[in-house]
């Protein structure tokens, strides 16, 4: 007996996904190549490994020469522990920081190192560098003099400077290359020890496309060189603020574990889809046949009746089937129900062998007007009814309950 | 391949253990690889789907409201004993609504080398024929984590029959019938018009009856005898235009046609009366004739089993010619049809003549119960439009019904339940009165 199964064999699994995964392969391959040759990898501004222009690889590189070896931390925490008398510190966005590190960093500052903002803001500035305030409004970074006693910037002479500018209450801290009076490099020394803080309005002298220009590379090198030991401190999105510090979110108040509990439950979810997702065979489909009510015209007809406010009509047809029946109950020909005379002489008649009053109202009621509003209708509709009902009564005074009307259309 | 909720629940319960004991790549490793190396073993030791060999058999036609069952023979040839869930799939109007789920499914365990057999018990819902879909297997492993799933192609049709509720209404009429055919009361003239035998003149007999030529050949009196007409032929026409689709009740016009064309046929064909079968709207659906009485019932419902109204409008020119053709001799043409009086004038009329010129015409229609009690509606102003609208429909039924009888045609008009008695009742009257 020949096989009834329906799946695919596995050769014919493998024929028909032979394709998609030759596909496949190639786009992925493809997508491999093109990462290849455009590989590089993305570093923040100011990082030393960075060959980009706004990168400090050169700098880095030319401070290495002169015997001060260079890391990048990202964290305060590190920074905070990398920090020390013989280690200059470079924080490279000092804004992006919360107001516990940036106390954490204060404390650092105070070992005796030095500390070198790149273009501190107000808040930075002011808990970082007391005796300094930031001038609002930064100014183009263009070839500036030093203009000022500092040794470093006097031997380095014109440099890119400019950015933002810094108003120095302190009288012992240093101010060079004043642009509008303000100036943007600004050293402060530590209150106590050999530590200082040095402000730059900008970090373009630092960066890989200016280092090679003017006094550039020379003011770089002493700010930076000035200790064996160069810590750059990129402050990252997930750098978080030092432990202890009481203001913690939910997912770290969660145990550590239960992250990667997550992820399993992950898992089981995933499986729960793939169990829940699998259907015992397709669906059958079926032809289905006509879902039409026989009545479905005649519901449309009294809509129609309905919305047009159609009352002549609608007493009309009325009307009509009251006199069809009447007709038959009192013995006339169905071609005669409709004459007026004919239909209320005949209804006469019998009504007055049973003391039924009111033959012109009868009339009025089978032959008059059309009802003017929607209550009358109802109303003509009642006692039309009501007349029959007296007739049948009248005419099969045996039985009441009978409605001779019931049978007449069955058969010939 | 398929998972079970199983698997789920582990690994929903290894998150426990990942979070408690070991957090970490490492506890996530150690619950995943366990698992799925013993979904793994469960796919390789699973019973395979593809062997399996599968049997029909049971019943192929069963009436509308009855139920059918339907036996698969499951062989399991392969040397690991197959735990499975399986689905025997059928059109959902197989079974009525919500019993599809119980019904299709079956839980299986056949030991290697071993069968089983799986009955589906089926209900169906409509007439016509059904197609068994397929068979589809989920075959689990040993430790119930996953399943291997396969489907297989075993076909069977059942085939729905009419329900032929009127036929409680046979006893009856076939009473009434054998009372006509002269065999509980005595053969007189008057009672049929057909040469039945001679017999001695009893005092009482009708003299116009005796048969003096036979009587002089004889030394007593003899009296013809008379009985209803034998070997007279009825067409039934069942149109299945667009007119047969509404529907009255739960089911269309043709159903309640076709049962009144069923409850005609058994007693015609007792009758001694040859029943053809035509159904038609713009060519011909299906066309019986020539059966002996013994299998015309058997046949007229095999035929009406797969007819289906169709969207059209009824070809009565073609309806007509066909009808003729099928009806050579003098007939008994019974045609289910609506009284719409669109179709009934433009249509039926022009082309009746050429029918009651040689046969007697029944026009049976299905009258529409919901119109009765939309006409009785009072009380609000809706209510009263809408028995206006129903009035008038009802008039232009009767004005379509009284045309039809001026051209000489009978009208049957009945709701669904008394269309069949209706019009057996016109069969015997007609059959009474020597119309035939």
């Amino acid at each position: 007996m020949s096989t009834t199964a329906t799946s695919l064999t596995g050769r014919q699994v493998w024929a028909r996904a032979r394709g998609l995964l030759t596909a496949a392969t190639v786009l992925v391959l493809a997508a491999l190549f093109m990462a290849a040759v455009r590989s590089g990898d993305q570093y923040a501004a100011l990082d030393p490994r960075s060959p980009d222009d706004d990168g400090t690889r050169a700098a880095a590189r030319v401070l290495a020469d002169h015997g001060v070896d260079s890391r990048v931390v990202t964290t305060v925490d590190e920074a905070v522990a990398a920090a020390g008398p013989d280690t200059t510190l470079l924080v490279a966005r000092p804004d992006d920081l919360d107001r516990t590190a940036r106390a954490a960093l204060a404390d650092a500052a105070e070992d005796g190192g030095r500390t070198v903002l790149v273009a501190p803001g107000a808040r930075a500035v002011h808990t970082l560098a007391k005796g300094v305030r930031p001038v609002d409004g930064p100014t183009a970074v263009e070839p500036a003099t030093p203009d000022c006693a500092m040794p470093a910037a006097k031997r380095a002479g014109d440099a890119h400077m400019g950015g933002r500018r810094y108003d120095v209450q302190d009288e012992r801290a240093e101010a060079c290359y004043l642009r509008q009076e303000l100036p943007s490099l600004v050293r402060v020394p530590a209150s106590e020890g050999t530590g200082d803080t040095v402000l730059l309005g900008t970090s373009e002298p630092l960066r890989n496309d200016r280092l090679d220009q003017l006094g550039n590379a020379s003011l770089t090198l002493q700010l930076l060189g000035s200790r064996p030991h160069l810590v750059w401190y990129l402050p990252s999105l997930s750098d978080s603020a030092p432990t202890g510090n009481g203001e913690r979110g939910f997912f770290e108040l969660i145990p550590n574990g239960w992250s990667w509990g997550a992820l399993q439950l992950g898992v089981a979810a995933l499986l729960t889809a793939v169990w829940r997702a699998r259907r015992l065979g397709p669906l059958v489909p079926e032809r289905l046949p006509v879902e039409v009510r026989a009545s479905e015209t005649t519901d449309g007809r009294a809509r129609l009746y309905r919305q047009a406010d159609a009352r002549d009509r609608a007493a009309d047809n009325l009307r009509a089937a009251a006199r069809t029946r009447l007709a038959s109950l009192v013995g006339l020909p169905t071609a005669q129900a409709h004459s007026p005379e004919a239909l209320t002489s005949a209804l006469a008649e019998r009504a007055e062998s049973d003391g039924m009053p009111d033959a012109t109202r009868t009339h009025d009621l089978l032959f008059g007007p059309a009802p003017t509003d929607d209550a009358s209708l109802v109303r003509l509709v009642d006692e039309l009814d009501l007349i029959e009902a007296r007739f049948t009564r009248a005419g099969a005074p045996t039985d009441p309950t009978t409605t001779p009307t019931k049978d007449k259309d069955r058969t010939t | 391949m398929a998972l079970t909720g199983r698997t789920a629940l582990i690994a929903a319960l290894g998150a426990l253990v990942v979070g408690l004991l070991l957090p970490g790549l490492h506890g996530v490793l150690a619950v995943e690889v366990p698992l799925l190396l013993a979904i793994l073993y469960d796919l390789i030791r699973a019973a395979p789907v593809r062997k399996l060999r599968f049997i029909r058999s049971g019943d192929t036609s069963v009436r509308l409201g009855e139920q059918a069952s339907v036996t698969l023979l499951l062989t399991n040839p392969s040397g690991r004993t197959l735990r499975a869930r399986l689905r025997d799939a059928w059109p959902p109007s197989s079974w009525s609504t919500g019993e599809a789920l119980s019904a299709s499914r079956h839980d299986v365990a056949v030991p290697p080398g071993e069968r089983q057999r799986i009955r589906t018990v089926l209900t169906p819902t409509r007439r016509g024929d059904r197609h068994a879909d397929r068979v589809t297997v989920r075959s689990y492993g040993p430790l119930g984590l996953a399943a291997r799933q396969g489907s297989h192609s075993v076909p069977w049709i059942v085939r729905v029959l009419p329900a032929f509720t009127s036929r409680r209404h046979l006893p009856a009429k076939t009473a009434r019938l054998r009372e006509l055919d002269g065999r509980t009361s005595i053969l007189t003239r008057g009672e049929g018009t057909e040469f039945d035998s001679l017999r001695a003149y009893i005092p009482g007999d009708d003299t116009r009856s005796i048969d003096w030529r036979a009587t002089a050949r004889q030394t007593t009196v003899a009296v013809r005898t008379w009985r209803p007409e034998r070997d007279r032929r009825v067409l039934l026409v069942l149109d299945t235009s667009r007119t047969s689709a509404g529907r009255v009740g739960d089911a269309p016009r043709l159903d309640a046609a076709m049962d009144a064309a069923l409850l005609l046929t058994a007693l015609a064909s007792r009758a001694g009366g040859h029943v053809d079968l035509l159904a038609y709207d713009r060519h011909v659906r299906a066309s019986v004739r020539g059966r002996r009485a013994q299998d015309v019932l058997p046949a007229f419902v095999e035929a009406m089993a797969n007819l289906e109204p169709e969207l059209v409008e009824a070809d009565a020119r073609g309806l007509t010619a066909t009808a003729l053709k099928m009806a050579r001799h003098r007939s008994l043409l019974v045609l289910f049809t609506g009284l719409e009086p669109a179709a009934v004038e433009e249509q039926l009329l022009p082309s009746l003549p050429q029918l009651t010129q040689r046969h007697t015409v029944l026009v049976a229609s299905v009258a529409d119960p919901l119109l009765e009690k939309m006409a009785d509606a009072r009380g609000t102003v809706d209510a009263v439009y809408e028995a206006a609208a129903a009035a008038k429909t009802q008039a232009e039924r009767r004005h379509a019904a009284d045309l039809l009888r001026r051209h000489g045609v009978l009208v049957v008009d009945a709701t669904p339940n008394d269309l069949a008695p209706t019009l057996a009742d016109a069969y015997l009257a007609l059959k009474a009165a020597g119309r035939l």
